[in-house]
């Protein structure tokens, strides 16, 4: 029981820097819509170790968050982080095995689809949509992923992941 | 406690979605109640972390300033020297060219406090609000142009609406040849650049590609002046009585990090502010 507390801790201090990390650090990296998203890598760190009800409730507070910082349409950040929580936590339950790379690569369609769907319910025109999802939303997706590999390599006794191909 | 069944937490999940996709929705089909609890969440839960934002912003944009700043204070420290002899010639000069004074408009600089979600550019969480003066329909420039208007006033922050918005819109006229019409983001792209449309333009007008469409005035929310775009062509028409015209934005608002928000009355024209005064 003291050891799954203890696992917890060190998972919430993590997902808490990452939060600090999103309002600190993030506006002094450059181009908004391309620096890394902390709190998506929060949300899906969070998903992808936690019960699919769990996710998307925790998808849906983000979403909710962002929906009152910039809303283009509130609701549309709120049913997106919620879908990609809950897809997150279901897909980790289902098909993916716990290591590096497959962690990156959920999190980088994570972003992506966080994206799309974002764009959809907000109703963007089609070609506005193209250019988000073919130009800046891949560019972020990756940047996010990279900056979540480097979260799980600096804490991956924290994190619990193995690192493997 | 005995341990519940994967039954029972898979049918918990279930609803905990439903719950969520159902919660979403309706703030996207009332977005009166939507609105109504992100102005909770921004007054309470985020009032700690947007303040560790604008000191981020600020530290960024005070670093990156900080040369310039001083070699403007050492040539401003130099010019001051002459500055009665030079203001007396000024004003001279001025009279003898019939210029009028430079408008005083009261204005607030803001910083714009950036978010990570794709329709960052279609909204602006400032950092000023109703405490530094800001009300709704405040508008928003930047230095090259007109950016928005203020949608939602809190005490130490406000949102504006962007041009790139799909709600906005503004009364504007093409300088020179005095067509009017209304701007609004449009719907198509073209390559990496969101443009804009002047619509409700008479048929029986037309404007050329270059020219420059300014705030018209009417309307009341924003003053007369302020440039908006540049027409780069005519767009299809689909009603037959309108000619539509495509703009590029003179400003950026995905890429605003410092933006002036206008307190004072929108009924002084504001073109004199952005261009030059010289007679060529």
């Amino acid at each position: 029981m003291i050891a799954i507390r203890a696992e917890r801790g060190r998972l919430w201090s993590v997902l808490g820097l990452l939060v600090v990390l999103q309002f600190a650090l993030r506006p002094r990296l450059g181009i908004p819509s391309v620096a890394p998203d902390f709190l998506m890598v929060a949300l899906l760190l969070f998903a992808i170790r936690s019960r699919p009800g769990a996710a998307a409730v925790a998808g849906f507070l983000v979403g909710l968050a962002g929906d009152a910082m910039s809303p283009a349409r509130i609701g549309a950040g709120a049913l997106a982080h919620s879908v990609v929580g809950y897809l997150a936590a279901w897909g980790r339950a289902v098909f993916f095995p716990d290591n590096l790379f497959v962690n990156g690569l959920v999190i980088m369609l994570g972003v992506w689809l966080r994206n799309a769907i974002q764009l959809l319910a907000s109703g963007s025109g089609p070609g506005s949509l193209a250019r988000e999802l073919f130009v800046w939303a891949p560019l972020q997706a990756l940047t996010t992923a990279l900056t979540a590999t480097l979260v799980m390599v600096l804490f991956q006794r924290w994190l619990d992941i193995r690192i493997e191909g | 406690m005995p341990p519940r069944s994967d039954r029972t937490l898979s049918r918990r999940d279930t609803a905990l979605f439903a719950a969520c996709l159902i919660a979403s929705v309706l703030m996207l089909a009332r977005p009166v109640w939507g609105e109504a609890v992100a102005g909770v969440v921004r007054r309470s839960v985020l009032v700690p972390f947007l303040r560790i934002q604008g000191w981020a912003e600020a530290s960024r944009t005070s670093r990156a300033s900080f040369d310039t700043l001083r070699a403007q204070r050492d040539s401003a420290t130099y010019a001051a020297q002459f500055l009665p002899a030079l203001r007396a010639e000024n004003q001279r000069l001025r009279s003898l060219l019939s210029l009028g004074a430079r408008l005083t408009v009261p204005y607030r600089a803001a910083e714009v406090l950036h978010q990570s979600v794709p329709t960052d550019g279609r909204t602006m969480l400032l950092s000023i609000g109703s405490r530094q003066g800001v009300r709704e329909f405040s508008p928003v420039i930047g230095p090259d142009g007109l950016l928005g208007v203020v949608r939602t006033v809190d005490r130490d922050r406000s949102l504006a609406m962007t041009w790139a918005h799909p709600d906005f819109r503004a009364s504007a006229f093409a300088l020179t040849v005095g067509v009017f019409g209304v701007v609004r983001a449009a719907v198509q792209v073209t390559g990496s650049e969101q443009l804009l449309q002047l619509r409700g333009v008479a048929i029986r007008d037309s404007v050329p590609i270059g020219t420059l469409v300014v705030t018209s005035g009417l309307g009341g929310v924003y003053p007369p002046g302020i440039p908006v775009g540049i027409v780069a062509g005519q767009a299809e028409e689909e009603t037959g009585w309108e000619r539509i015209y495509v703009l590029h934005p003179v400003a950026n608002p995905a890429a605003a990090s410092q933006v002036l928000v206008l307190l004072g009355s929108t009924d002084s024209s504001l073109a004199k502010l952005f261009t030059g005064d010289s007679v060529p």
